[in-house]
């Protein structure tokens, strides 16, 4: 029973990270109709900026801060400079532009950094305090939890009660009515990668200090949980990537735990097939799935 | 009337504004100037000239294909002319789609276009500005008579009330210049009253296309007439229902 207490806990740890970065990936799918898979790597590059300002400051929090605003600065250039120019008439353009984004920017990262692991330092002790002798939450999963969560209260906010937010909503629903309503479509666009790639930033200082380190390929596996996890919610749904990253995470927890973590990717990618079968258009979406 | 009188800009203008020299550049008064629009070797709109007056309401009719959305779409900066020029207030104007709204040009959409993932009350509000954005949606379904499905997803409501909630969206950022593609389109009797008295009421400048004569002839001051893509006539109503082209270009005889 402890045992599944404290897989539980990690799990939901673990999964708040993956519903930070899929709420990442449904954001700019919301946007755009782009499954960016450049997500994990925009978001290493950003936390190797965070790296590089807290080596040469000793300050995390300052790196945390860098982490932020180069992912802000990443996803307004990427969509500026890049996908705003992919000629969108078929949808597997911008999924080979990402793809390629994903070869460069690692190829850059493994230039500039090299390809060795680093360890990256975490503000808060790991150690999970125990409660009944039961391991639960460390001060760090409490640090996750609230950051994720901070994120999440803020985006909601945004999108349910300010004009910016209204407007991002309607740009993405349906961007010619959007323009003649006066809406700067294009602005909301690149506000909505921005917003998408700081979170994925958020999700991968959060996550890499609790992996083997940073390296350029750090998020692959990330991604692969994170995209399930918003397959799972509906990638038009921002509350099911929250459920759905919870969801994976605690999966993942659970198969590690219990079958070993050999197990536990398989087991991801048996549940994206699954969602994929059964229900296309995943647990929250509200839209019909398309059929052949 | 001639068929060059309207295809010339200053009869057309002398036609439609005679009792509005004195308002002349008014930012609600709208110029179509030898408008042409090829598409590769089709011409939607050959020399289309049309003034509208402040606070006139002016209808533009002409059988399917004759080029009344096209117009629309030329105003709305959707559609570049191949040749010719608009005016906004007397100026130059270049129309760009987004910019609508600042200049306080609304215009409805013949599918109705509206955000089904948005409720009837956000939809409205997406097209107005400042801090005031929902009262004045609240305001403007009052006015529509929609009120009570402003929590409702539009997808999930009857024809004739989205099309109410769209006219309650172009009307809430309280526009200058109104214009209705089609909106008695699939409306009852009972509707389509509501719809002219509404537009009668309006007091802003209206430019309407639409098929519904009794309509149109019942709330326009002007209307001008296409017909594959030319203007054949321009008159108020009494003179468009006696001008037998008018007939021809909709029964394909002359009367």
């Amino acid at each position: 029973m402890s045992q599944f207490v404290y897989l539980s806990f990690d799990g939901l740890s673990r999964g708040a990270v993956y519903a930070a970065f899929a709420l990442a990936l449904v954001l700019i799918w919301r946007a755009a109709r782009i499954v960016n898979f450049a997500q994990g790597a925009m978001a290493v590059a950003a936390v190797y900026a965070a790296y590089s300002v807290t080596a040469a400051t000793g300050s995390y929090w300052l790196g945390f801060v860098v982490a932020i605003v180069a992912g802000l600065v990443l996803g307004v250039t990427v969509e500026r400079v890049v996908m705003r120019f992919v000629d969108h008439s078929s949808p597997l353009n911008g999924v080979v532009v990402a793809l390629g984004l994903v070869l460069v920017i690692q190829g850059v990262l493994g230039i500039v950094y090299g390809n060795e692991f680093r360890p990256v330092p975490t503000p808060f002790s790991r150690d999970a305090f125990e409660v009944g002798g039961v391991a639960l939450l460390s001060r760090y999963d409490v640090f996750v939890f609230a950051a994720v969560g901070a994120v999440v209260l803020a985006l909601t906010l945004l999108f349910t009660r300010t004009n910016v937010g209204l407007r991002m909503r309607a740009a993405a629903f349906a961007p010619d009515v959007s323009r003649l309503l006066g809406v700067p479509v294009g602005g909301m666009l690149t506000l909505g990668w921005a917003l998408a790639a700081a979170a994925g930033s958020l999700a991968g200082i959060l996550v890499i200090p609790t992996e083997l380190g940073l390296h350029p390929t750090a998020m692959d596996g990330v991604f692969v949980a994170a995209f399930t996890a918003a397959v799972v919610g509906g990638l038009d749904s921002p509350i099911g990537a929250v459920a759905g990253g919870l969801v994976v995470g605690l999966l993942l927890s659970y198969v590690s735990g219990y079958l070993g973590a050999t197990v536990a990717p398989m087991a991801v990618l048996l549940l994206l097939v699954v969602v994929l079968l059964g229900r296309p258009g995943g647990l929250f979406s509200t839209t019909t799935a398309r059929t052949a | 009337m001639a068929t060059d009188d309207v295809a010339t800009d200053h009869v057309a203008t002398d036609h439609v504004a005679t009792d509005h020299v004195a308002t002349d550049h008014r930012p609600d008064e709208l110029g179509l100037h030898h408008i042409s629009v090829r598409f590769g070797g089709l011409t939607a709109l050959d020399d289309v000239s049309l003034r509208v007056a402040p606070g006139r309401i002016v209808g533009v009719i002409g059988p399917n294909g004759a080029g009344k959305t096209t117009l629309f779409n030329i105003v709305s900066g959707f559609v570049t002319p191949s040749e010719g020029s608009l005016t906004l207030g007397g100026r130059p104007w270049r129309p760009r789609p987004h910019h609508l709204n600042r200049l306080g040009i609304a215009r409805t959409l013949q599918g109705v276009g509206q955000f089904n993932g948005m409720t009837v009350l956000e939809n409205v509000m997406v097209g107005v500005r400042g801090r005031h954005a929902e009262s004045e949606a609240w305001t403007a379904l009052e006015r529509c008579g929609v009120t009570r499905f402003a929590g409702d997803r539009p997808g999930a409501l009857p024809y004739a009330v989205r099309k109410r909630v769209e006219l309650a969206r172009a009307l809430a950022a309280r526009p200058r210049i109104l214009m209705l593609d089609e909106p008695a389109g699939g409306l009852d009797a009972d509707e389509i009253r509501w719809l002219a008295g509404l537009i009668k009421d309006v007091g802003i400048t209206v430019l309407l296309v639409e098929h519904h004569m009794d309509l149109v002839m019942s709330v326009c001051d002007e209307i001008l007439v296409l017909d594959f893509g030319k203007p054949i006539a321009l008159g108020t109503p009494a003179e468009i229902s006696a001008d037998p082209r008018v007939t021809e270009a909709y029964l394909g005889t002359a009367a």
